[in-house]
């Protein structure tokens, strides 16, 4: 009798399980997929801002979710994938998303991702014979300058480099104007590094009056530096701009302790501002100086980067470009007013794109972005210095004294 | 006189591209198979030295090279017993497979024991540099040089004037007569996966100390690396090894003063140029094998 009545009872909890599941299946979720490198030399990239979008979406999850456009609330789902900084891996990632139910993407880590991607989206949405993909992708990483203008379904909230390098050789020339030579280093195999000293700093350093006398590079993956450094101190620079990821700039200032080059300042990448060149060389990169557009220099900036710390990942100028991401579609997918429905994705799709191309500004965690007519961002910087293993902010144009 | 100061920076690290070429050249002279996952053993055991770095703080420099040699020859030994010990022999490709796999899951540990960032190593001597005339020379790599040579040396000594050594040779030049002679094979191809993988170790950790860095993507490098080297020197011949990692470090510090993108592909033309007009290698010699 007893077994019957447990029996009976554990029915009835179960078929109460039944009677519920209608009512928690109509939770409607967005989806947005996040991907990135996650392996390889830019690993912490992918891991930094997996962190940063998860934090984001716990935090618009916590505060009901995002409004859809019949008033019902929808969480969001965030997801992230490895792309290896492959193109062909970023490419299948992407074309897998097209054909599911994610409605937008954010990332690559890498510009040689980010091109051929974006080479595969319709190029113009009003072009109804180009059968490339109709799917929005918002970039977070990829910072070589003007990716954006490829296709119109690309988006991007990175730094414009250019912009940023300019006006730290402005203030240089301001400041420092003993300076007066100035060497480059790159990563020859890797875009992003090979841009940032061929497109921007080379150019941006002769503009202020510096007089470019040489350059070197190496390889991502490489280990030794000796006979760059013996060049670099032959030359004997006032300013040696290092245009690489923490782990060659650890490697290059290390060999440069090593030999006794002391330049007057190393100017680094924007990437490079981050804790990883700290744990690697805080050292031998002490005095040296990166615009950035992200720095904890106000109260938002230093929860966001204590929320990401949470997730397991580092505040950097690319992370908090993914929470940025993540927090600026909750307001344009509820601005877009969209269903959030299967049978609405691909008009969901549109909506999220022309509510993203019609974007003005956007509101920052240094401050307000401007949006520009290619789909590109112009970020709030500041200049920050390596001091006693620390970023510290040198320069903020917003206080100019 | 920068392409002279290259070419001895180049020799002097070079050294330790012999020791990973000995590693495969030794296993495959004993076993006549190639072990795929041996550099990656290599920097592995050079990853167990950092924990014990980083979790004992100032541990001498030689105590963290020889915990590095001494963690890759247990690797060694663990590889032998996963890749090989238990696989049938006369499957070429079933070892070789094996190894390739070990090379991954060696790759992935390193990659999350690193969490896929480079990290600080111990450097010997780091801002020591002895001044010769117009050549410079940092202090660390004489030492990576000397240790290396001290290493073969001792690996010399070791094949020809002791038991070991007899039995290990004795094998790879007729293993069936090795047997008959009550020489135990099995114990005999692992002392060399354990020899081979101490040596490995230490040119793990002196690649990582040179840099004051070990980074999760060595693993692959140094297995191309050793690989060349071996083909260079000769398949199963430890003096081609020898001279052909000292080549080999020359050619690449040798052509970096002109071109890095094309440093790689010289290297690889290197061994097309050996392959075509010296295919045994340096010292190697075709069908040495009865």
């Amino acid at each position: 009798m007893k077994k019957s009545a447990l029996f009976l009872g554990a029915c009835a909890l179960a078929l109460a399980g039944f009677a519920a599941a209608p009512a928690s299946s109509q939770q409607r979720v967005i989806k947005i997929a996040g991907f990135g490198a996650k392996t390889g030399p830019v690993r912490s990239f992918g891991v930094n801002s997996e962190a940063a979008m998860r934090a984001a979406a716990a935090e618009i999850n916590a505060k009901g979710g995002i409004k859809l456009a019949d008033g019902k609330m929808a969480k969001v789902e965030v997801t992230f994938d490895d792309d290896r900084c492959q193109a062909e891996d970023g490419i299948n990632l992407v074309r897998r998303y097209a054909s599911s139910d994610v409605l937008v993407a954010v990332g690559p880590t890498c510009s040689n991702v980010a091109e051929p991607l974006f080479g595969i989206l319709q190029k113009k949405v009003s072009d109804e014979k180009d059968s490339g993909l109709r799917f929005p992708i918002f970039t977070d990483v990829a910072v070589k300058a003007g990716l954006a203008q490829i296709s119109e379904w690309a988006f991007r909230n990175t730094p414009n480099e250019p912009l940023l390098y300019d006006a730290l050789f402005k203030y240089l020339q301001a400041k420092r104007p003993e300076l007066k030579t100035i060497m480059g280093g790159k990563e020859g195999d890797f875009a992003h590094s090979k841009a940032g000293w061929d497109a921007v700093m080379k150019v941006a350093a002769p503009k202020y009056g510096m007089n470019i006398v040489g350059e070197v590079e190496w390889k991502l993956t490489d280990t030794t530096f000796t006979t760059q450094v013996r060049e670099m101190k032959a030359k004997n620079p006032d300013v040696i701009a290092i245009a690489a990821h923490p782990f060659t700039l650890c490697g290059v200032v290390k060999e440069m302790a090593r030999q006794g080059v002391k330049p007057k300042l190393i100017i680094g990448l924007t990437s490079s501002s981050s804790m990883e060149t700290m744990e690697g060389c805080a050292r031998q990169v002490e005095g040296a100086i990166i615009p950035t557009t992200f720095a904890p220099v106000n109260p938002e900036a230093k929860r966001v980067a204590g929320l990401i710390a949470k997730q397991k990942g580092s505040a950097d100028l690319h992370s908090t470009a993914a929470w940025e991401n993540v927090i600026i579609l909750k307001s344009v997918i509820e601005a877009a007013k969209i269903d959030g429905k299967p049978e609405t994705l691909a008009a969901d799709r549109r909506k999220v794109r022309d509510a993203l191309a019609a974007l003005k500004e956007t509101q920052g965690l240094l401050g307000v972005t401007k949006r520009t007519e290619d789909r590109e961002a112009i970020k709030p910087f500041v200049f920050v210095t390596a001091k006693g293993g620390n970023w510290v902010v040198s320069y903020d144009p917003t206080k100019p004294n | 006189m920068v392409l002279v100061q290259a070419i001895i920076d180049g020799i002097l690290v070079g050294t330790t591209y012999a020791l990973i070429g000995i590693g495969f050249t030794l296993i495959f002279g004993v076993m006549h198979k190639l072990n795929l996952a041996f550099a990656a053993a290599s920097i592995a055991g050079a990853f167990a030295s950092l924990v014990a770095w980083q979790h004992f703080k100032d541990l001498p420099v030689p105590l963290v090279f020889l915990i590095s040699a001494a963690a890759a020859g247990v690797l060694g030994y663990l590889i032998y017993l996963t890749c090989f010990r238990f696989i049938p022999l006369k499957s070429p490709l079933a070892t070789l497979m094996a190894t390739v796999g070990m090379l991954i899951f060696l790759e992935e540990i390193v990659t999350h024991v690193s969490d896929g960032k480079a990290q600080n190593y111990p450097g010997m001597l780091p801002d020591a540099r002895w001044t010769l005339g117009p050549l410079d020379i940092r202090v660390d790599y004489i030492l990576v040089f000397a240790i290396s040579v001290a290493a073969m040396l001792l690996l010399l000594a070791l094949l020809y004037r002791t038991r070991l050594g007899i039995a290990t040779r004795a094998v790879a030049q007729q293993p069936v007569a090795a047997q008959l002679c009550g020489i135990s094979l099995d114990r005999t191809n692992a002392a060399t996966f354990v020899m081979s993988g101490v040596l490995g170790g230490l040119a793990g950790a002196m690649i990582g100390s040179s840099a004051e860095l070990l980074s999760n993507l060595l693993p692959l490098q140094l297995t191309v690396k050793g690989l060349i080297v071996t083909v260079i020197g000769g398949l199963g011949s430890i003096p081609g090894a020898i001279v052909a990692g000292l080549l080999v470090g020359a050619v690449e510090k040798g052509v970096e003063t002109w071109s890095v993108l094309a440093r790689d592909l010289c290297v690889m033309l290197l061994i097309f140029v050996f392959l075509v007009a010296k295919p045994a290698g340096i010292f190697g010699k075709l069908n040495v094998r009865d």
